[in-house]
């Protein structure tokens, strides 16, 4: 487990500078040191007043397992919402008035949005989970358009463990 | 005098109550509520509404099979589900508060949002999302009830409610032109995507009930 800190509830207390024993909370990005922080201790999460900090996993348990009635389901919703995704890049592209690029980029977010929450059920949770990694391992194993970040794909994987 | 809720957000139309704020004086019947009308919390139109203990006057379609097959593999198609599918990890990481995984997960995500094609206008967006509401959400609800998984019982309800409003929004403004929205801004909830149209958005989701915060505002001078 590691000391994360939620910036947008720390109001600059400081108590956890003074507890912490080896010093992971004094950083100048205003995340905690995770290569200093011990796995056993938790003195800044109790110290906090504002209930900013927790102890984070660094393993997670695996996904439930999906099963293929639902994980075809899903995939054809995905099929569809990405195509509706793909004709508000058309309106963003053609948009003349301010507002119908704007009403174009909401669909997208929007649109953007429900997709992901479709994959995160459909096995992609955790980026620490087989599908996770089958993902990018397939991304390296096929070929690809030029500019593609093949080295983003293989710190992922270094980082992934 | 009955009780109109709202599908999307729960609000209820209470004849009895009307919704004087916006011009509908108590006692006002719902067939009298005009149809430019919307859920005050939520601004859903008439049509999204369910008379309570019945439906409302529309019945809603029997759930129709999924459309078999795959949904035409256009070119691009797949540039778009490897870039949802690295987005949502990025997001997954920055929960995890892994900033940096999240930038790469993210770099990936914009590649391949570049190499897919845009395709179709906003006619395709709202027949597949008609589709969506009366055929793949009813199926997809069914296969998740029947394997017991809640994750995506949850996903689904969100994304069937914050469909509804989609469709909504593409009718007014099919209907009205750039006249549905002027003088409003867009809000969109980063957590289930609902989308409200107005001055400032609300104090939390009406859809997945976070706090303001996570709204994200498009911004008037927004380009490409
Ligand atoms: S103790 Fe809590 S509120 Fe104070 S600086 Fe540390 S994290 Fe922020
Ligand atoms: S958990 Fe302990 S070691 Fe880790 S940052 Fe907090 S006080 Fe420091
Ligand atoms: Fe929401």
């Amino acid at each position: 487990m590691i000391a994360v800190r939620n910036i947008r509830l720390c109001t600059k207390d400081c108590l956890c500078l003074f507890v912490c024993p080896t010093g992971a909370t004094n950083t100048d990005n205003g995340q905690i040191d995770p290569d200093r922080c011990l796995a056993a201790c938790r003195a800044c999460v109790d110290a906090c007043p504002s209930g900013a900090i927790s102890k984070v996993p660094l393993n997670y348990p695996p996904q439930q397992p999906k099963l293929p009635g639902t994980l075809q389901a899903m995939n054809q919703l995905l099929d569809s919402r990405l195509a509706q995704e793909r004709a508000a890049d058309a309106m963003l592209a053609q948009a003349q008035t301010a507002i119908q690029r704007q009403f174009a980029q909401a669909m997208k977010m929007s649109l953007r949005v429900v997709a992901e929450d479709v994959l995160r059920e459909s096995g992609y949770m955790l980026p620490q989970g087989q599908p996770a990694r089958a993902f990018l391992n397939s991304l390296l194993d096929s070929p690809q358009p030029a500019g593609f970040p093949r080295e983003a794909v293989e710190r992922l994987l270094a980082l992934l463990g | 005098m009955s009780v109109y809720i709202c599908t999307v957000c729960g609000y209820d139309y209470d004849e009895a109550a009307g919704d004087p704020r916006h011009g509908i004086p108590p006692g006002t019947r719902w067939e009298d509520v005009p149809a430019d009308w919307v859920c005050p919390v939520c601004g859903a139109d008439k049509s999204m509404f369910e008379n309570q203990g019945g439906k409302a006057e529309t019945p809603a379609p029997a759930p129709m099979a999924a459309p078999a097959g795959q949904a035409a593999p256009q070119q691009g198609a797949d540039a778009k589900r490897l870039s949802a599918t690295a987005s949502n990890l990025a997001r997954a990481v920055q929960k995890q508060h892994r900033a940096g995984m999240a930038d790469l997960f993210t770099q990936l995500a914009d590649f391949f949002d570049g190499q897919s094609s845009p395709a179709g206008d906003w006619q395709t967006a709202a027949d597949l999302l008609k589709e969506d509401l009366a055929g793949r959400y009813p199926a997809a609800f069914a296969a998740a009830r029947a394997d017991g998984d809640r994750g995506a019982l949850r996903a689904l309800n969100w994304g069937e409610k914050v469909g509804k409003i989609q469709a909504n929004l593409l009718k007014r403004y099919n209907k009205e032109g750039d006249a549905a929205f002027e003088g409003s801004a867009f809000f969109v909830c980063e957590a289930c995507g609902f989308i409200f149209v107005g001055e400032q958005a609300p104090e939390i989701c009406p859809v997945c009930k976070v706090p303001r915060f996570k709204f994200a505002r498009v911004g008037r001078g927004a380009s490409a």
